[in-house]
């Protein structure tokens, strides 16, 4: 998973798959309606940005970038 | 005895595929006594998957028993399951977690991720890794999958 790949470099970095099925409440709490859906969220549990599908790796570097640049 | 979750042919082309890793790997797996219903088919799991090669190791700790280590690596939801490097002194924690059972696509994926820390290399870009490299501050990606 692309996410995990990104956390192996930093860190500051975490990746966590979740299963929509064993946690449909959480699930909800993000409006998770297709998967993948990548929620990004800082230190403080704030979503600060959203990616719907697969992403490429450079797609979801400019997530971060813009998540990190709000 | 309960019957095995991956069936023979799976384990087999599981052994083949685990000749790719490198260096050894812990997969550390948090339940909880009560209030799990997948703990035990995700512990069971991972048992069997960390049969299928010497450089694995596999350990079991509970969220509420364990909470200092739960809190360490930042586990706050069960079962979740930790891939990390090892060392003969320590473990080399990569950010990488799965929660849930990991079912369908989801158990190839953490197989390949199993190989990827092992080579503790994440294969990405350098301007990605460059970037990442640079981060001061945390962020945490939740990616949701459905089981398929």
């Amino acid at each position: 998973m692309l996410a995990h790949q990104f956390a192996m470099e930093s860190p500051f970095v975490q990746a966590e798959a979740i299963s929509a099925y064993d946690f449909y409440e959480l699930s909800d709490q993000y409006a998770v309606s297709g998967v993948p859906h990548t929620a990004i969220i800082d230190s403080e549990g704030k979503l600060i940005g959203t990616v719907v599908g697969s992403a490429p790796e450079s797609h979801l570097l400019d997530e971060i970038k813009k998540a990190l640049t709000q | 005895m309960k019957e095995n979750i991956i069936d023979d042919e799976t384990i087999k082309q599981i052994k083949d595929f685990f000749i790719q890793i490198d260096n050894p790997t812990e997969i550390i797996l948090f339940t909880q006594k009560d209030n799990c219903p997948s703990c035990e088919d995700t512990r069971q799991l991972l048992m069997e998957l960390s049969n299928t090669s010497d450089k694995l190791t596999f350990s079991v700790y509970d969220i509420d028993v364990d909470a200092a280590l739960a809190k360490k690596y930042n586990i706050d939801k069960v079962p979740n399951i930790v891939i990390a490097g090892k060392t003969d002194n320590d473990i080399l924690d990569y950010g990488v977690r799965y929660a849930g059972l990991p079912s369908g696509h989801e158990f190839g994926s953490l197989i390949r991720e199993v190989v990827q820390v092992s080579k503790r290399d994440s294969n990405l870009n350098k301007d990605t890794r460059d970037y990442l490299g640079g981060l001061t501050k945390p962020i945490k990606f939740l990616v949701f999958f459905t089981p398929t």
